[in-house]
């Protein structure tokens, strides 16, 4: 299980909330809401008391337990290294035998890529090899950062097609601007606002229209039952 | 490896003490009485030995900051342990008590580290900019204060310590080298032993965190083993500038390859460039050796640079 209870920093308040394994959820919320900074406290990278990953506080394990317990794939690839391959780059997250590296190239279609150095590659480019290593690294609990921010929109629709497989991945904590892939992704929601949660549940009633006027003053429509933006 | 760099390095490595002001006769290498004999394995295959492994410590060390301080341009000259190393030297000279000063090179330099580790232990786990500023204040620090002994020092003084920030390759017998061979195989190994954690820091320290990885205590160990080893080598040769920050750069140019995978390449021909450079400060018919670091810097800046500039148009 996952739990935070009471969290309290300078961006976020009174955070709590449990999410059992195999259970999804999807983030959303404003720019600057707190999104990232909530992902970053609940997989260790920002430390803190007041979350516990399979009764472990992340920010205090490490080795194999803590690379099991949680895993936070960040909206861009950041790589130090000029000349590391994207095939290298996927091995160091090969801890799982759930996944082949070539088996996900070709799931993504980047196959022609995994030669290439990670840090010539396009932003959208890099973002599949992301998703690819969260699904080599198969944590207990991942949680994905706008996966879907850089991609066109076929590839949006592949890359849900792959999200929306229970079998993919345990459970997945998902931080989108992409409402149509919330809602369509149909896990609960939890919408922050201004560092608060001000919606934790059920996704059919956050998408209903009333709802969507009130966190979204309008600027988003349910129309033929898809989530639009309405510029 | 490269063959077509491989086999001129070697020949470079075979060929080293053949050349130099004296003139050796290869039938009286076998002679123990002879003056070629006593030239040959007394000073030069020393000092051979102890470029090699010095130019070795250097590159190593400098591929291990750059990567660490996620900083193209840091290496442990930039973090104040040469300088450290320097002033303390100097102060020994001014102390007369010369004869000491690899001791006060050392424990310059391991002082510096202790003071570094002192300070940054406030900062967080992966918050090297800060380490890395902190020690750039050290070094101007030190600057200062080897200016303020300058300042005080008789001309001889003064001029020993010039000589020595020059740095210098001079030993004789095999003692110096002995030891500075065993100390860059530790730091080899030390390196090697990391080089899977060390291939997770090239991603980003966030990565490395998920994976497991304790960075603060990896970074620790690495930074220490690196800091002894370079303490050890300006104790004995004084500050040999530019190998540790060209050198990585030359070989990830040349190679393409991730840093982690170069650890044994920058090794070799680190050690190589050293005894290149040596043997050309040996040979160019000077009354006295020109200095080491002078030579490092007119080979390697050109070079660098060109490197660079091609880099740049086929990005």
């Amino acid at each position: 299980m996952l739990e935070i209870k009471n969290y309290n920093s300078d961006i976020l308040h009174d955070i709590s909330f449990q999410l059992l394994r195999g259970e999804n959820l999807i983030i959303l919320g404003a720019n600057g809401a707190g999104k990232t900074t909530l992902a970053k406290v609940l997989c260790g990278l920002i430390k803190s008391n007041s979350v516990e990953i399979n009764g472990q506080n992340p920010s205090k394990i490490y080795g194999k337990a803590r690379s099991q317990n949680i895993n936070y794939i960040p909206p861009t690839l950041e790589i130090f290294d000029e000349f590391m391959t994207a095939r290298e780059f996927l091995a160091l997250s090969q801890l799982s035998n759930s996944f082949q590296i070539d088996q996900l190239l070709t799931l993504l279609k980047i196959e022609h890529l995994s030669e290439s150095f990670c840090r010539e590659l396009s932003s959208g480019e890099s973002g599949l090899l992301l998703i690819a290593s969260a699904l080599l690294h198969q944590a207990d609990y991942t949680i994905l950062d706008e996966p879907t921010s850089n991609l066109d929109p076929m590839r949006i629709r592949e890359v849900f097609k792959l999200l929306s497989d229970p079998d993919i991945l345990e459970s997945r904590i998902i931080i989108t601007h992409n409402l149509d892939l919330a809602y369509k992704l149909g896990y609960d929601i939890l919408y922050l606002q201004d560092g608060t949660i001000a919606y934790g549940g059920d996704n059919q009633r956050f998408f209903e229209s009333d709802s969507l006027n009130h966190y979204f003053d309008g600027s988003v429509k349910k129309i033929e039952n898809n989530i639009v933006v309405a510029l | 490896m490269k063959p077509i760099i491989l086999i001129p390095s070697l020949l470079i490595l075979i060929l080293a003490p053949f050349f130099g002001q004296a003139s050796i006769d290869l039938m009286d290498l076998s002679d123990k009485t002879s003056m070629s004999y006593q030239i040959f394995w007394e000073l030069r295959v020393p000092r051979i030995l102890l470029a090699f492994a010095v130019g070795a410590i250097l590159s190593l060390s400098g591929l291990i900051f750059q990567t660490l301080f996620r900083n193209p341009m840091s290496t442990p000259f930039t973090l104040g342990v040469a300088s450290g190393a320097t002033l303390f030297t100097a102060i020994a000279i001014m102390l007369g008590l010369t004869l000491f000063s690899p001791l006060f090179a050392f424990m310059g330099a391991t002082l510096t580290i202790i003071l570094l580790f002192i300070i940054t232990a406030r900062f967080d786990s992966d918050d090297n900019a800060s380490l890395l500023l902190v020690g750039i204040a050290l070094s101007f620090f030190y600057s200062a204060a080897l200016l303020v002994l300058f300042f005080l020092s008789s001309l001889q003084e003064s001029y020993e310590i010039v000589r020595f920030t020059m740095g210098s390759l001079d030993i004789v017998g095999f003692d110096n080298a002995a030891l500075m061979s065993v100390v860059a195989l530790l730091l080899l190994l030390l390196i090697y032993h990391y080089r899977y954690e060390l291939r997770i820091l090239l991603t980003s320290y966030a990565f490395a965190h998920l994976k497991g990885i304790r960075v603060k205590q990896l970074n620790t160990i690495l930074l220490l083993g690196v800091s002894i080893a370079v303490g050890v080598a300006v104790s004995i040769t004084g500050p040999i500038g530019f190998v540790g920050l060209i050198i990585p750069h030359i070989l990830k140019t040349i190679y393409a390859k991730s840093a982690d995978r170069l650890i044994f390449p920058i090794f070799f021909y680190g050690g190589i460039f050293l005894v290149l450079c040596d043997t050309i400060a040996r040979n160019l018919g000077t009354s006295s050796d020109v200095p080491i670091g002078v030579v490092t810097s007119f080979l390697g800046a050109p070079f660098f640079i060109y490197l660079i500039m091609n880099r740049k148009r086929r990005a």
